[in-house]
């Protein structure tokens, strides 16, 4: 600790804190231009000088640490009239179109000016204009540059925090210009994190442009819907049309990052196509009904016999409406038949959710980059939760730390990997195993037999894995030298659940070792953690308590559908007809429901096989609370009213469980929240302030918010047996799948700017294989099963695992499900030119 | 005086390794590496010599300044982007003498425990690099570079690097980011190259001439080195003459000839006869001295109290027909091409002075641009990034001090004063 004097007043600080921090925690706001708490100083606007006493230059203050016993001035004339003349330089060659700008009213450098001034300028010379009109870099940014204070943010966030590394500056002194390569039109992340940093209104989001002036706009504090991170951002409106989403500075755990999802893809809520009123179907079509209708008819079909009765939840609800919708189903109709997913095995969930301790509370992703050694492993995370992996590339960037990324594709996070691992798709389990075992190698040497048949193992989970010894061993080896170990493990997992028994074995045995070993899963469902933590799993109930009674997971549901051993299902919010792996069980299924109730936003292919459709809202039309991955519970925010007849999805289901038990629900979100809290141990503590708070020094971490420990549990495991490939010569390629960078399930490609971004399905493979096959990025190619076969466009990835082939499972000219047969493994697939 | 630095200039074939040797070349190396590093830290720090760049800090402390562990690797990059205008010493050596440059980087090696160095070589410099990297080859063939130079346990690798006409690279440390491959831009410091520097690790960057001092004084001793040029600043200096003079070139004269010995008695006088109106002492940076100051000694503290720099040691001579307010214009605007855009106040105060300076020249000056200037150099001194934007403000601000009124007619008449 140092104590220093900032405008005469003394303050202790930590060693190493810089002056600008130090004079924010005394009161004191020092201006800043390119300083920003997560990039790496460059100390360049100089919009920060202060004057030290004993020194004859004023010093930067955004990259000036302070020593005991300084004194520092931040508001003598001096210092204001160097902030003033850096603004009047600014000025110089500021193209001051104020009018025509988008960021007029929001724009760093006007309130700079109308703070620090000066107020009337001097500079009576013609302007270097860059160029004399705006030019799209991107189909989402559009580039002003006469505009620019060369804070160099732009092109600093996209190589230390996104990676990307797609900008840099052309030209020198005042020309110099912050731009792609030439100018070129960009192919990257697209997130628009450039044009979030930018302080000024050079670089602009191009779906934006001309819409509206920042002060008619009304704003929801809320929670990113598209994947499991968890971020804070600003949803907009204007007129009931939803025109802005973004990040702020120090607010929540994503700061001013987004990616091109949470920052683009929520213009789908306020389409055209949103269901608005509820319908029902009369003689073979679905017409439009009222509310009192569709109920009676509900209730009319509702069997007495609890057994006859599923219900599957999207993990995209508040935890508010998945309690009910659990409770709807546990205590009025009965019935133990519910899911969360479309996806995953009920009994893999369990499984994992034991082997990554998610029932012993919330793990912070701040917590786990403290770790020694960090392993990246079953999620593309690069794509999956594209500021995860920002989180990870900036904070592994700072401090000497192992990284570690297994997995079957190349990501963008292998840059910042000190070991990468490229094993076969679904082999996890084998990669660790072979870790286990390599980890373990030196206590079973000596004794002989036991040594021969652990290295006799070894070899054979090694080559199962497909990945080289040496890798496996220099894994052992980080291991073993760490007195931490994070294990961030992802959705791969539950695709492939035999490789989950082996995750929890490794978390064993590390804790065992005397590591301290923390486990994030990384899922892709913006409140799949909370799905589950409310108790919609067929034998978990809140807080992962076992239920009274076992019921039907997804798979099972359609399977007791199909042969008439179920007769009412109520789908909220999940399109199992296109996400369940298998299309044709799905789409078969649903056909020979007897009575089928389905509560959607949009007109999804589930919906069309339905009896009755409720129009539910959409994130930015409620209130309630996510919890991410981590376990940090956190509350959305409603911005606008659903259209038309539609409603908040709480409202439907306790209409719903009125008809049945005028005394049946919480009338809304908080009093809901009520009830969670004081019969869920695990969020007992949670509260709808915590992530409201905004951090002034940029400190993410609002540990309170994480849920607890839900005490002992007595989760099961249960061993999976890995299900069989066809595998043959002429299918060379095993086809995996997963999210698209610009997707998230279905939803976002009712999004106009994601679907202008890629709209189409690609697939992606290997460029040695590419190569060998004589086919190039960019080809259409026929992707061919035994079963399905379609036309999509090839992309290359350099460093994927060879014969393994990608596709999203988000496109709907190519659904994935297709593809997939229920109990087999990953299908094999050939790849030709179309 | 003897040549010291300049010994082998005009001599037949002086760049080959054979004449370089049989002119006792490559003989301070083989006795430098009998001793041991911290010796010659020593000896140079005794010597007093300082960095002939422009900053004169003193070398031998600076190479003390490079951690002792043996197992960090360490670099030494020779400065050989002599950008500031009227300089021209550097590429004298680089042509002329290669060898004498590498010998004073082996020595230099040695004493810091560099394995590799650089030379970091303006572009332009074409036919000097390729001087320096025939040079070097002749020294490999030999086996006075490379793995057990000279037989000894030392090994050293230098690399010619060759820049790409930014004036920004004669900064040392844009000229590491320039070496790494990036964008030439000053780094932050501290720290310092010495402790982190090419690459992240210690490195020594020296200027050409510098480095040409070292073979000497291991040779001679620091005694005899330190006894030639003045207390402060001792040693010979090379200087860089042009402009109106009857004979322009490059001097090796002791540190502390006075303006006025260098050019009447050894540059021959002024051109045409026409009296000495001003003269910039070492490069344009330097604010200019007037004729009543033509006694300054020539080194770096007797120039400092007159406000000037002795800086690289380019001495520009203008006599009576020059016009101050053009040649701050063409100054200025040389610093404003080359302000690097890292900070604002280079990057858009000094093309702003130019354009001001411009207007002036063109006779479209109005009253109160003086004050301006003035008021932008101001607000533009002390607070930039790097050196760079100071200089341009220190040399506009010589001619204002010394000839505001030439701009003041420039402004009032709309024409120049001085033709």
């Amino acid at each position: 600790m140092v104590t220093v004097k900032i405008n005469g007043k003394e303050i202790t600080v930590e060693d190493n804190t810089l002056i600008l921090d130090a004079a924010r925690h005394a009161g004191y706001e020092i201006p800043t231009f390119c300083y920003q708490a997560d990039l790496v100083g460059i100390g360049s606007c100089r919009m920060c000088l202060v004057e030290i006493e004993g020194q004859r230059k004023l010093q930067p203050s955004c990259v000036t640490p302070v020593l005991h016993g300084m004194a520092i001035n931040t508001e003598t004339p001096t210092v204001m009239s160097a902030r003033a003349s850096m603004l009047e330089f600014l000025l110089a060659n500021h193209a001051l179109d104020c009018p025509v700008c988008d960021k007029g009213g929001e724009c760093e450098l006007q309130d700079m000016v109308y703070k620090y001034g000066p107020h009337k300028g001097r500079h009576a010379e013609p302007k270097f204009k860059f160029q004399e009109k705006d030019y799209a870099l991107s189909p989402v940014i559009i580039k002003n540059s006469n505009r620019c204070v060369q804070c160099l943010k732009c092109v600093r966030v996209c190589r230390e925090v996104v990676g990307a590394n797609v900008l840099g500056a052309l030209g020198r002194g005042d020309h110099q210009e912050e731009t792609s390569f030439f100018r070129h039109f960009l192919d990257c992340d697209q997130d628009g994190n450039c044009i979030e940093v930018c302080p000024v209104g050079c670089f602009m989001r191009l779906p934006y442009r001309y819409k509206t002036r920042p002060w008619d706009l009304k704003g929801a504090d809320t929670i990113c819907q598209w994947c499991a991170t968890g971020c804070r951002m600003v949803i907009e409106e204007r007129d009931g049309v939803l025109i802005r989403s973004k990040a702020q500075f120090g607010v929540g755990l994503n700061s001013e990052t987004l990616c091109a999802r949470g920052r683009f893809g929520n213009d789908s809520m306020t389409r055209a196509e949103r269901l608005k009123t509820p319908l029902v179907r009369r003689f073979g079509k679905l017409e439009p009904a009222s509310w009192q209708e569709a109920l009676a008819v509900i209730k009319d079909n509702v069997p007495s016999d609890g057994e006859r009765i599923g219900g599957i939840a999207s993990p995209r609800l508040t935890n508010e409406e998945l309690y009910l919708f659990q409770k709807l189903f546990r205590n009025v109709f009965g019935s133990a038949n519910i899911d969360s997913s479309a996806r995953w095995d009920p009994d893999a969930v369990e499984a994992f959710i034991k082997a990554a301790s998610m029932d012993a509370g919330g793990v912070s992703v701040f917590d786990c980059m403290e770790s020694e050694t960090v392993i990246v492993i079953g999620s593309q995370v690069s794509d999956e939760n594209p500021v995860t992996d920002y989180i990870i590339r900036r904070i592994s960037a700072g401090r000497r730390m192992n990284l570690v990324i297994a997995s079957p594709r190349a990501m963008k996070l292998d840059s910042s990997a000190n070991l990468k691992i490229r094993h076969t798709a679904g082999k996890a389990g084998a990669l660790l195993e072979s870790v286990i075992l390599s980890f373990n190698s030196a206590r079973v040497a000596g004794t002989g037999g036991l040594e021969d048949m652990a290295s006799g193992r070894l070899a054979s989970v090694t080559s199962e894995a497909g990945v080289d010894g040496e890798a496996v061993e220099s894994l052992a080896r980080k291991l073993k030298s760490s007195g931490s170990v994070a294990i961030m493990a992802g959705t791969d997992f539950l695709r492939f659940p035999e490789g989950i028994a082996k995750l929890g074995l490794l978390k064993d045995l590390l804790k065992s070792s005397g590591k301290k070993v923390s486990v994030l899963p990384l899922l892709d469902r913006a409140n799949q953690r909370g799905a589950w933590e409310m108790g919609v799993h067929p034998s978990l109930g809140p807080a992962y308590a076992r239920a009274k009674q076992k019921g039907l997971g997804t798979d099972e549901m359609l399977e007791a559908v199909s042969k008439g051993a179920l007769d009412f299902l109520y789908i909220a919010g999940s399109d199992v007809a296109s996400m369940y792996p298998d299309e044709g069980v799905a789409t078969a299924a649903l056909g020979r429901a007897r009575f089928l109730v389905v509560q959607d936003t949009f007109m999804t292919d589930t919906a069309k096989f339905a009896h009755v459709v409720l129009p539910g809202a959409a994130f930015g039309e409620k209130e309630g609370t996510f919890t991410n991955q981590e376990g940090r519970a956190q509350a959305i925010r409603r911005l606008m009213h659903p259209p038309g007849k539609a409603k908040p999805d709480l409202d439907i289901i306790r209409a719903i469980g009125e008809r049945f038990d005028p005394s049946f629900g919480p009338k809304n979100f908080v009093l809901a929240l009520d009830e969670i809290r004081s019969g869920n141990r695990m969020y007992s503590n949670v509260s709808l302030a915590f992530n409201n708070k905004k951090n002034s020094d940029n400190r993410l971490d609002s540990k309170e918010a994480l849920v607890q420990g839900a005490g002992a549990s007595d989760l099961e495991a249960k061993e999976f047996a890995q299900k069989p490939s066809a595998e043959s010569a002429e299918y060379p390629f095993r086809l995996i799948t997963g999210n698209h960078l610009f997707h998230s399930g279905k939803g976002t490609m009712r999004s106009e700017t994601l679907s202008g971004l890629l709209k189409a399905a690609v697939v992606e493979i290997s460029e040695e294989d590419a190569a060998s096959l004589g086919l190039k990025n960019g080809d259409r190619v026929r992707v061919k099963s035994k079963d399905y076969a379609a036309v999509v466009t090839l992309r290359t990835a350099r460093g994927s695992k060879n014969a393994h082939a990608f596709l999203a499972e988000n496109f709907e000219d190519c659904p994935v499900n297709r593809f997939l047969r229920r109990g087999e493994g990953p299908p094999m697939v050939s790849i030709t030119r179309a | 005086m003897e040549q010291i630095i300049l010994k082998n200039l005009g001599k037949p074939d002086s760049h080959k390794l054979e004449n370089y040797a049989a002119s006792g070349g490559y003989k301070a190396i083989q006795s430098a590496l009998k001793m041991r590093p911290d010796n010659i830290v020593q000896m140079v720090k005794d010597s007093g010599l300082r960095g002939r760049g422009g900053a004169g800090f003193s070398t031998g402390l600076k190479w003390s300044f490079i951690p002792k562990d043996p197992t960090i690797q360490k670099y030494l990059c020779c400065n050989a982007d002599e950008g500031e205008p009227g300089t021209f010493k550097d590429r004298g050596i680089m042509d002329n003498d290669p060898h004498l440059l590498l010998e004073g980087m082996m020595i230099t090696s040695y004493a810091i425990g560099a394995s590799v160095a650089y030379i970091y070589i303006r572009g332009e410099f074409d036919f000097g690099a390729r001087r320096l990297d025939a040079a070097i080859d002749e020294a490999y063939a030999k086996g006075y570079l490379g793995k057990n130079m000279f037989g000894s346990n030392f090994s050293l690798d230098i690399y010619v690097h060759k820049g790409f006409g930014a004036y920004i690279c004669g900064e040392e440390t844009a000229l590491l980011e320039s070496i790494e491959g990036l964008r030439a831009q000053p780094r932050k410091k501290p720290p310092f190259p010495a402790l982190a520097g090419l690459y992240g690790k210690p490195t020594v960057i020296n200027n050409v001439e510098t480095l040409a001092c070292i073979p000497a004084i291991i040779e001679k001793g620091p005694e005899w080195f330190s006894k030639i040029g003045t207390e402060k600043s001792p040693g010979p200096k090379v200087f860089c003459v042009s402009g109106h003079v009857k004979k322009p070139g490059l001097y090796e004269l002791p540190m502390g000839t006075t303006v006025r010995d260098l050019i009447f008695n050894h540059c021959g006088g002024m051109l045409t006869g026409r009296p000495l109106k001003a003269v910039i002492p070492g490069g344009v940076s330097a604010p200019l001295l007037t004729a009543r100051e033509l006694d300054t000694p020539l080194d770096f503290d007797s120039l400092a109290a007159k406000g000037s720099m002795l800086g690289s040691g380019a001495v520009i001579v203008m006599d009576e027909s020059a016009c101050m307010v053009k040649s701050a214009y063409i100054i200025n605007r040389f610093f404003s091409h080359e302000s690097c855009g890292k900070c604002t106040p280079c990057r858009d105060g000094t093309p702003w002075l130019t354009r001001v300076l411009k207007r002036i020249e063109h006779g479209e000056g109005n009253p109160g641009d003086i004050e301006l200037l003035e008021s932008l150099c101001t607000n533009i001194f002390g607070r930039t990034f790097c050196p760079l934007g100071d200089g341009a403000v220190m040399a506009l601000r010589g001619h204002l001090k010394n000839f505001r009124e030439e701009f003041q007619f420039h402004i009032d008449h709309k024409r120049c004063m001085a033709s």
